[in-house]
């Protein structure tokens, strides 16, 4: 991390230093922390810890509560789904957060997205496109999410679905996330991965082994 | 005020020592009796005495029995001496006087009816910070030496009075205008900065993390210790400053800054700082607790686990009654409640002695209701379970004159909530997939239907299921494998870390239309058996033996 903030003695410190000291508590470093924020989500990257302690600066001081900032994290945590970083910065919203009506519509967003429900995901998202247009890259990300769920579940799919579940993409754009996932289409199904190799039945056994017997055989002669 | 507190002085003259010991006792517990007995004065000159030469065998004797002994007889429900009377007793020994008002303020917040007034809550606070200044703004380490047991209690106690007074501050409702101003105007006084601030200063003087880290490396921790984590009082005032700062961003729901202040330390290893069973005890507590609501249920569940074990192997520890004990037995019956709850959303094997304790009956049932999707046995386990969430801010000012205390447990339990009411489906799918090891979507749709429709008590109209059964069941098998798929920790000692497995003990995949199901069989222990019918039959043995027949 490349970022640099000015200390009040003059010194200079990396981002990621600077949250590791107790300097994370001091609001004089919230602005370039929110600059930060909209840099990651103009870039498309992305650090969790800077904007947790974004919205825990404003946790400590709520008359320096900024909306537009807070929907941008929300929004970002989003993009690293399965990792459960929507839920970490939930737990650290104040009430006048989450009074809010574009909060209240992405808590709706997560909680279809974490209930898996991505067809009603695209039919909601397409209401409201101005509002990821910010975040780059933001629906590839999910795209990226679903992936992963199918990924772990399905060793074949069918194809339409498959489609519909990707955001009602067209054939172009299914070939390449189909390259990205290493599928492979077979007519209308397409192979995901081959599952029955992970996922069996386990057995749980207790070992014994000689060493552990060896005292009390002994004891016995 | 002093003058105050003898009231009546003619009383005082009456006072004699009758002879009867009986009598002398009834009279001690009169009110108006202030005058300090033998057995405190004899105490607190021991006290003073030991600590100034450094006797830590003496010290926490006193600290551990002797101090408990007499608040139980002489103080129950009042404070100890205040500082006017002790002071001139120990000739004005700065250090000591601190450390005693350490425990008189710590007495005050255990015993007092009612709870600390406002001042005694400042005069806590600004007491904690003569101790702090005096040990971090010295050029030299302080040389002084205090038991374990007393630096973890110390620092405990210091998060504890803050949560408490941000408790205190939140409820508006039964302060008069005089304490609403007197708020405000110590309005720095418990504030989350200066916490933070003591914790991460000692943490930083004692160089414990850089200690830590050489000690898992294999190196030794006294060559990067410095001058002042040399000493074990600051290097375990370091140590449970981490502790403190878990505790801190717990009631805060920060669980993330929670877990990564414990970094350095390996949490599953036994180290040479483990040896207070209360500080490692609640350390699994907050831990167990972050991982849950980060929704890492394995770790929760390691987490726990592995802390009741120990707890129920050195239960006789903790069986009589202490303020330690209290504590401790408070924090496992919570720590069951939370793993009943993980093992709820997560099912997964676990030591059959642990078990074996959520077999209890009012274990039991309250996890086959929230396996049949009850919220509210959901809500009143995490109640009673959760830590006493905080807001770092005191309400604001123009807030209407309400009572706030419960707004961030409120918050914290609502984001729990909506986690388990996405998961609320996935109980009922599991019990059907346990019968099965493969299972056509369809059939399961059907299930699932004529589920719903017993409940809402109709009768189902048609015999097959449609599209939208199909798809919203299909839903719900995305969503469970989702959210059994969780980080799990593997290795290194950032509890943060961890790769993605489904440890659950049921798994499934789909191909095309069938489900086909994983599930996990656990066979028969007979280890245990084997052991019990050998020592039976050796205790028999021996019997025989010493049959003498004559």
């Amino acid at each position: 991390m490349s970022k640099v903030v000015k200390m009040e003695n003059g010194n200079e410190t990396t981002i990621s230093d600077m949250l590791g000291s107790i300097e994370r508590y001091n609001p004089d470093h919230l602005p370039i922390l929110q600059e930060y924020v909209q840099e990651q989500a103009r870039d498309n990257t992305y650090d969790l810890e800077a904007n947790l302690a974004v919205l825990k600066l404003y946790q400590f001081n709520p008359q320096l509560l900024n909306l537009d900032i807070t929907y941008t994290i929300l929004l970002k945590c989003l993009t690293n789904l399965p990792h459960t970083d929507f839920v970490l910065a939930k737990y650290l919203l104040l009430p006048l957060q989450m009074q809010d009506e574009t909060v209240k519509d992405i808590i709706i967003l997560a909680d279809i997205l974490e209930k898996c429900d991505f067809e009603l995901f695209w039919e909601r998202a397409d209401k409201t496109p101005e509002r990821f247009k910010q975040i780059s890259g933001f629906f590839d990300s999910i795209r990226k999410y679903v992936s992963h769920v199918i990924g772990i579940t399905y060793q074949t799919i069918d194809k339409d679905l498959l489609k519909r579940l990707l955001g009602r993409i067209d054939d172009k754009t299914l070939d390449l996330w189909l390259k990205k996932n290493g599928w492979k289409v077979s007519g209308k199904i397409v192979s995901i991965a081959t599952q029955d190799v992970t996922i069996k039945t386990k057995n749980i056994t207790e070992k014994i082994e000689f060493d552990n017997l060896g005292a009390i055989m002994a004891q016995c002669l | 005020m002093y003058q105050d507190d003898y009231g009546n002085p003619e009383l005082y003259e009456e006072y004699c020592h009758t002879g009867d010991p009986q009598l002398d006792l009834e009279y001690e517990r009169q009110p108006y009796y202030k005058q300090m007995p033998e057995t405190v004065k004899n105490f607190l000159l021991n006290f003073s005495s030991a600590i100034k030469e450094g006797v830590l065998f003496d010290i926490q004797n006193m600290y551990e029995n002797t101090f408990p002994q007499l608040s139980d007889h002489h103080f129950d429900k009042t404070s100890w001496p205040d500082e006017q009377e002790v002071a001139p007793l120990v000739n004005d020994d700065k250090v000591f006087m601190i450390l005693y008002k350490e425990l008189y303020y710590r007495h005050i917040h255990a015993r007092q009816p009612g709870g600390p007034k406002l001042e005694q809550r400042v005069n806590s606070f600004f007491n904690y910070c003569d101790f702090f200044n005096l040990i971090l703004s010295s050029e030299s380490p302080v040389l002084l030496e205090l038991p374990d047991i007393w630096l973890w209690e110390l620092v405990d106690e210091f998060v504890y009075q803050f949560q408490n007074f941000a408790q205190y501050r939140a409820r508006l409702t039964d302060k008069t205008e005089e304490e609403m101003e007197q708020l405000v105007s110590n309005s720095n006084v418990w504030s989350i900065l200066c916490i933070l601030n003591v914790l991460h200063s000692l943490v930083d003087i004692s160089n414990i993390k850089k200690q830590l880290q050489a000690a898992a490396e294999g190196n030794d921790p006294q060559a990067v210790a410095g001058e002042f984590g040399g000493h074990s009082f600051y290097k375990m005032l370091g140590y449970f400053s981490l502790v403190g700062l878990l505790r801190v961003h717990s009631l805060l729901g920060d669980y993330y800054q929670a877990i990564k202040v414990l970094e350095p330390i390996e949490l599953h290893k036994k180290s040479p700082y483990t040896h207070i069973p209360a500080c490692q005890i609640s350390t699994s507590y907050y831990v167990g607790f972050a991982y849950m609501m980060m929704r890492r249920y394995s770790d929760a569940i390691r987490t726990f686990s592995s802390i009741l074990l120990y707890i129920q192997r050195t239960k006789q520890l903790y069986s009589s009654r202490s303020y330690q004990n209290d504590q401790i037995n408070k924090q496992t019956d919570q720590m069951y409640h939370l793993l009943a709850i993980c093992l709820v959303l997560h099912p997964q094997y676990i030591d059959e002695s642990i078990q074996q304790v959520l077999r209890e009956k009012n274990y039991q049932d309250s996890m086959y209701k929230m396996q049949c999707g009850d919220l509210e046995s959901f809500k009143s386990f995490f109640m009673f379970a959760c830590p006493r969430f905080v807001s770092p801010c005191p309400p604001s000012s123009d807030a209407p004159l309400e009572d706030y205390v419960k707004d961030p447990l409120e918050h914290q339990l609502q984001v729990f909530m909506d986690e388990v009411r996405q998961q609320k489906e996935l109980p009922i799918i599991r019990s059907y997939l346990k019968l099965y090891t493969t299972l056509p979507i369809e059939k399961l749709a059907s299930f699932m239907t004529d589920q719903s429709n017993k409940e809402e008590g109709t009768v189902a109209t048609q015999d097959g299921v449609s599209d939208v059964e199909i798809s919203n069941l299909l839903v719900h098998l995305l969503c469970f494998k989702h959210k059994m798929k969780n980080i799990v920790w593997t290795k290194g000692s950032s509890g943060l870390e961890g790769k993605f497995q489904s440890g659950s003990e049921l798994d499934f995949f789909i191909d095309s239309d069938m489900i086909h199901i994983a599930d996990t069989k656990v066979s028969h222990r007979y280890g245990d058996f084997f052991i019990r019918k050998i020592l039976k039959f050796e205790d028999l043995n021996y019997k025989l033996k010493n049959i003498n027949i004559k």
